[in-house]
Formats: structure tokens, sequence, C-alpha cells
């Protein structure tokens, strides 16, 4: 109902109301007798009149509050509405009403500051518009002007963006369609491996290298050929982050290098007739010549059969070399695609396409490093030659492992059965890779990586494939961050000294036995003045092998902020840990992770003190027997006074590729150990209780030195 | 007692000089020239070195390298690898097959019997 409606009714309701009870009385005086007759007619006189007055006073007064109050509010209410609705810059003026002058001033006021916020809102909406379209122009210029094909696609492969060049290389007449799948016109594999790689190198499979924002850096080289096959590409991919630093998609940009592969393959011939293929010739003259000058002596028929040698090998080393200068000259040069690849995430490749294509289990084991090679074909080599090997030996299960060595990084495949003969080797190398692009051969992978292939015997009773490839070629960034100093030994020895384990376990060879190798980062050292964890993590040894891809690996939220000082050096931030679990989350399924395995830390008495600190509260108790590098170092070596991890990895000849973070500390402390475990036995040192005491009785030592 | 060389090679004009020199330096040399044929020669009377060049017909340096070091027997026999390749991941594949030595070609004569002499002690 509207005001000016309750208005009326209201006093016409008033009205009524005096009407009724004037009605009321004139009855009920009426009503008690005929002797007051006249008394009844004056009241019924005078009250009819006081009535009609108080009716003509209500009307009077409806009528002035329809005028001035109830006609112009509800005009000042459409007014309000058209200006709200349409123009908001329409005057408001309520004629004849100045006792609303106030309300009309308020509402003219709001109505100027609308069509103010209005005009705002359509000038940054446009200048938005403006950019994003001379954006989008500029973006379709540089496009149109690339020399590579683009294109971007979601994490489900479908095209989003693409520009002209990528149509004239893929052989397209017309669209190639938004939304549809990349797979119909490019050949699937070399894409799922870049993407599989990508997001492993950005954490997926490795957390160990915390708090770099590498997606934007991180591209991976790719070839790939056209859904039929006939033209093959070289590119890079890169993944496209959103604000959580998730992958939603990739763009790739790519070439056709149909022409230069060729060209490519012309070159490496020509370059390996002009140098390898003159070696033959060079050597017989060679050796002719010098027989002649070293034995003059000799008789005339010999003589001339190394003359002729010397006569037939120069003219045809001058005809070669014409031939070859003349090829040179028409040679376009260009480069295999390579990169640096971090072993782990190539290796993770292999084991993760057998087991789920082939149900062959593999297991990655030792230390991680960088070498330099094209990951995709190599990938399919290993997957190759590890058919071939099961088919040959009958082996089901298979270790593989990077090696580094001198300049170089050793990728072995080792399994239980005999050796693979050279001969045998040779012909598998003549085989087609199935999922390469191209009619790509075993041999070829191997002659673009400038490598060869053997094997031989591995440990008692095992073989081994050994494929050498060339070390990344400088240091990348992961290991690139700057070496901080080791924290200080930590002297609070008790967790350790009184563990005694004279039970089952004890009496077993180190040897045997299942290890968890693991490392934690903190906020600082004093773990009873509020210092917390930030990540945890631990690698499984068994049998001698570090399980490379049975890790646990966890930031941890440590419930307070990180302070500058040790944010330097394991490199996690505040924004790293958030929404992150806490220890007491964490610490049961470390517990569940090491299960009955015997635990190992380098300085174990201080990660330990941290962790004993959270069981309480976590609800488990580790009660498993621990062993710590740094005491059997101090046991093997008590000349050395230096026992820091970086150190003992010297020592003991460990690469140190991922220092102070938690996964890579423990890596490397798992390498330490096993070697640690030889030279132990060598001392005499072989069952678990003697290690125990071994490194309890450099505890007792080093709390007594500590007291002094 | 003279010391007994093969040399397993398949190009006629070094194989002049290899035999010269190596008759020249006092042993007593024999010839085989594919894969196949070295490992008849060997059974047939064991040599003392083997100058065995990697790139021959019929089974391969390597492959006889193997099969010679697989029987122990002939654990004696020096094997010095030839080859006309210089790459360092063969000359480490050689030495892995149980090699004794290896010699890229082009190589001095004077170099290759000082080699032979040394490891014929």
């Amino acid at each position: 109902m509207t005001p000016r409606a309750l208005i009326s009714l209201t006093f016409a309701g008033l009205m009524v109301a005096v009407v009724a009870v004037a009605g009321w009385l004139a009855w009920s005086i009426g009503a008690d007798g005929a002797p007051r007759q006249a008394v009844h007619e004056t009241a019924l006189l005078y009250g009819s009149g006081a009535a009609l007055a108080v009716i003509a006073l209500l009307g009077g007064a409806w009528a002035v509050l329809d005028r001035r109050l109830a006609a112009p509010l509800r005009m000042l209410a459409r007014d309000i509405e058209t200006a709200a609705r349409v123009n908001a810059e329409r005057e408001i003026a309520l004629a004849g009403s100045d006792h609303l002058a106030e309300l009309t001033t308020a509402v003219a006021a709001m109505m100027h500051e609308l069509a103010d916020a209005r005009r705002r809102a359509a000038d940054t909406v446009a200048e938005a518009s403006r950019r994003a379209e001379s954006e989008k122009g500029q973006l379709e210029t540089i496009l149109r002007d690339l020399h590579e094909g683009v294109i971007v696609c979601n994490l489900n492969h479908q095209v989003l963006l693409y520009n002209r060049r990528a149509l004239e290389l893929l052989h397209m007449t017309g669209e190639m369609g938004l939304g549809r799948s990349l797979f119909t016109v490019m050949n699937r594999q070399p894409f799922l491996h870049a993407v599989e790689i990508l997001t492993d190198r950005l954490g997926g499979g490795q957390p160990a290298e915390p708090g770099d924002d590498r997606m934007a850096d991180a591209t991976q080289p790719f070839m790939a050929t056209t859904a039929d096959g006939r033209t093959t590409f070289e590119g890079r991919m890169r993944l496209i982050p959103d604000a959580d630093s998730k992958a939603t998609g990739y763009v790739i940009t790519f070439e056709d290098n149909s022409r230069r592969l060729a060209a490519l393959g012309r070159r490496d011939h020509l370059l390996s007739e002009a140098t390898e293929g003159l070696r033959q010739r060079v050597s017989s003259l060679a050796a002719a010549a010098e027989t002649l000058e070293a034995f003059p002596a000799m008789a005339v028929g010999e003589r001339q059969a190394f003359e002729k040698v010397v006569f037939d090998e120069t003219r045809h080393l001058s005809q070669r070399l014409d031939a070859l200068a003349a090829e040179y000259r028409e040679l376009v040069t260009g480069s295999w695609p390579t990169a640096d690849v971090y072993s782990a995430n190539l290796l993770n490749g292999v084991v993760r396409r057998l087991r789920d294509d082939k149900g062959i289990p593999v297991v990655m084991t030792g230390l991680p490093c960088w070498l330099h090679g094209d990951s995709y074909t190599l990938v399919e080599l290993l997957d190759h030659l590890i058919e071939k090997v099961r088919e040959e030996t009958g082996a089901g299960e298979f270790d593989i492992e990077a090696v580094p060595g001198d300049n170089r990084v050793y990728l072995d495949i080792i399994w239980k059965g005999p050796v693979i003969p050279a001969g045998e080797l040779a012909a598998w190398l003549g085989a087609t890779l199935t999922g390469a692009w191209g009619a790509l051969t075993a041999r070829d992978v191997l002659e673009h990586h400038k490598t060869e292939l053997w094997s031989q015997a591995h440990r008692e009773g095992y073989a081994r494939l050994r494929l050498p490839l060339p070390a990344a070629a400088e240091a990348v960034p992961e290991s690139g961050r700057r070496r901080l100093p080791s924290r200080p030994e930590f002297y609070d020895f008790d967790l350790l000294r009184y563990q005694k384990y004279s039970g089952a376990l004890g009496r077993r060879s180190l040897k045997s036995l299942s290890f968890v190798i693991f490392d934690t980062e903190t906020t600082g050292l004093k773990p009873s003045e509020g210092d917390e964890i930030v990540a945890l993590a631990g690698v499984r040894v068994i049998n001698g092998r570090i399980l490379t891809g049975e890790s646990f690996s966890h930031l941890v939220h440590p419930g307070r902020n990180i302070p500058e000082k040790s944010r330097r050096i394991h490199g996690i931030t505040d924004e790293m840990v958030a929404g992150k679990p806490s220890i007491r989350e964490v610490l049961p399924a470390f517990k569940r992770f090491v299960g009955n395995s015997v635990l190992v830390a380098h300085n174990a008495a201080f990660d330990l003190k941290f962790l004993k600190l959270k069981e309480a509260a976590a609800g488990v108790v580790l009660d498993n027997p621990v062993l710590d590098t740094l005491l059997l170092s101090a046991y093997l070596h008590d000349h050395q006074t230096m026992h820091t991890l970086e150190a003992i990895a010297k020592r003991f000849g460990v690469d140190i590729e991922a220092r102070h973070t938690a996964l890579g500390d423990s890596l490397v402390t798992a390498a330490v150990f096993l070697r640690m475990i030889e030279v132990l036995e060598a001392r005499g040192i072989a069952t678990l209780d003697q290690a125990l005491a071994a490194a309890n009785s450099m505890a007792e030592i080093r709390v007594r030195q500590a007291e002094f | 007692m003279t010391k007994n060389v093969l040399v397993v090679e398949d190009e006629p004009n070094i194989i002049l000089s290899l035999e010269f020199l190596v008759k020249e330096a006092g042993y007593k040399v024999r010839v085989a020239r594919d894969g196949e044929e070295a490992l008849r020669a060997v059974a047939e009377d064991r040599p003392d070195v083997i100058l065995l060049d990697v790139m021959i017909p019929k089974r391969d340096g390597y492959d006889v390298c193997q099969t010679i070091r697989a029987n122990p027997a002939w654990k004696d026999l020096r094997i010095i690898m030839l080859t006309a390749r210089g790459r360092a991941a063969e000359r480490e594949k050689g030495l892995a097959l149980g090699a004794d030595d290896y010699i890229t070609k082009p190589f001095s004569t004077r170099e290759l019997t000082q080699r032979l002499k040394q490891i014929l002690g």
C-alpha cells in the first residue's frame, strides 16, 4: 500500500468512526424515554453539528497532508526510480514542497554521486577494453609474424589458441577448430612426455627443491610429427600457471625441422666421413711410410709393395678431400635438440611407462644427478632395452640408476641373471623404437648422444647394461643455491646414548636391514625454545640400494613464522607452508612410512629431539633404533675434526647435488651411509648392535667433551 | 720362447704394416680377417697378444674381446684394441669388456711396437 493510500484510508476511517459515535450517542439518548424529549432534540442537533465540524476538520487535514506530503513523496519516489534506472543526472525537483527541501537536497546529492560512480565505472571499462583490444592486436601481430607455430592447449590437450604459422606448418587449410584435441593433428607421445617431465620438475614428484618460482622459466624441448607422420617438428613446451602456481595448460612453439633434420643428417655423415672416415686411409699410409723410413734395407719386392700403398692411399685421400669440400659448401648447419635433464625425472618416466604399459617392475635407485641429452628418445631407448633384456634373460625385475662419473653420467639397468653378449646387443640396436617419431632406431639414439652401450657383470649374480651420457654442462639452478654453513653439532646426545637394542634385530647384519634415512628442516636450532619443524623427508634403503622412488617428503606448517635466518638456509617461506599440515598430522604418516625400519640421520640427535617433542601431540612413538652418520664418522675417522655432511660426503666420494632440502640431504646421507657400511664391516662392525655400540661410545665422549 | 701375436684386421694395407712390424720386433705373427676366424685362431694356438680391430666382419671386436674374456683358460691373453673411431665412450666400452689397452688409428708405428713390448713384459 502506498503512503498516500494509507493516509487517505486513515482519514476515511476516522470520519466513519465520528459518524458512528455520533449515531450511537443519538440512538442511546432516544432510547432512554419520552419525558426528556426536549433535551433529546437539543442534544441531537448540537451533536450532529459537532460531528459535521469534526468531519470537516479531518477532511481539511487530509487534503493538506495529501497535497503537501503524500503527493510530493510519491513524485519523489518516481523521480528516484527513473533516475536510478535510466538517468542519474536528471534534476530532482519537488514542485511546491518546501517542507521536503532537506530530503530533496540529500537525494539530489546521492544521485550526483551515483552518476559520478557510473561515469567512472564506464570509463574504467572502456579503458580496460581499449587496452585489452590493443594487447590483443599486439599479440596477434606478434603471433602472426612469428616464424614458429604457436599452439596453446589446456591440460586435456584441447586447442585454445593458435597462429597462422601453426596452420601452415601442419599443412592445414581452413581452421584448426578451437576445443579440438591437439592429437588429431600431432602425434601424442612427445606431448604427454613433455607435460609429465615439466610437472615432475615443478614439484610433482620431487618436492626437494622448494621455493623457486620456476614454472615461468621451465621449458622442455620436444620433437613431434604430424599425426600422419609425414612432417617432423622441433619445439619447446612451457606450462601456463594460474594464481596458485598450478598448471592450467601449456603453450608449445614449434618449427618444421624436416629439412633441417635432413641437413643435420647429411652434416653428421659428412663430419664422420671427414674425420673418422679418413682414419683408416691415413693409418695405412702412415704405417707404410714410417716402415719404409725405419727399414731402408728391406728387400726390393717388399719395398715396392709399401711404395704402392703410399701412392694408392695418397691419391685416394686427395679425391675424398675434394668430394668432402664440395659437399660441405652446400650444407646448412643445425643441431640436435638436447637439454639438461634431472635423472630422477627421466628414470621416473621409464619406471612409470614400464609399470603402466607393460607391467614390468622397475625400481629407481641411487642418487639422482643432472645429465645432458634428449629425454624423450632416452626414455624410448631405455624402455626398449629393458624389454629386450627381459625377453633375452627372463629377468622379472630391474633396478635403474644414474651413476655420476668423470664428466659423464652412467645410466645403469641392473638385473639378476647373465650378461648380454656384445654381438647380441649390437643386433638389438638396429630395431626401430616403437613410440618414437619417425623411423628412429636405438642405434640412432646412441649416435645422437655420441655414445656407446655395453653389458657387463654387476655384483655377484647380477648383470648390468651401461649407457654413458654427458653430465649437465653447468651447475643447474637447484644446486646453485649458495652454500651455507651446516648447523652446529648438537650436543644433546642423551636421546641416542641410552638406546639399547639387543633383540633379534640387533644381531642382524647391517647389510640385511631396511633403513629409512631422514632429515628435517626447522625454524631454528632450539626446539625447547619454540623452534619447529618446517619440512620432514626420508628415503628408503634396502639391500644396499637407495630406493629413490620410495621417498617421503612433506612441508610442515610450523604454527609460527619462519625467521629470515633459517629461511636463507632452507629456502622455505611462510607462504610455502601456508595450508600445509602440522607436524601432528605429518608425524603419524612418517611413522607409517618408517614402519619397523632402522632410522638413520646425520646429527640424528638434532632431528630426533624435534620429533620426540611432538610425539605426545601426534599420538605416536618413534621407538625405532637410530643410527647417526656423524657419530659413525667420528668412530671411523676420529682423527678428522670435520664431520659435517659436506665434509664426510667428500671423504666418501659422494656428489652433492641439492643440499639443505630435507629430501636432498636425506639422499646424500643415504649415499654416505651405504659407503660407511662397507668401511664399518672392514673394521669388524657388522651388526646393528655393534654399530649402535660404536656410535654410543662416540656420543659418550662428545657429551663429556661438551661438559668441559 | 718366441711370443705369439695375432693380428685381427680386415684392411689389407694396414695388415701389411702390422705384420711386418710385429715380425721385425721379433715376434711370431698370424693374421685373422674377421671375428670368427680370430676366435678359431685363438682356439687353435693361444697367442700371447691380440691386436684386435673393432670394425671387422662377422663378429665385431667387442664381441671377440668379450668372448675371449668369458673363457678362464685365456685369462693371460693380452688384448690391444685398435679402432678408427676416437670416441671416449668406445674406449671405455673396450676396457669395460676386458681389453688391456686401446690404440686409436692413425697411430705411430713406433708407439705400437713400444706398447707391444711393454705388454709382453
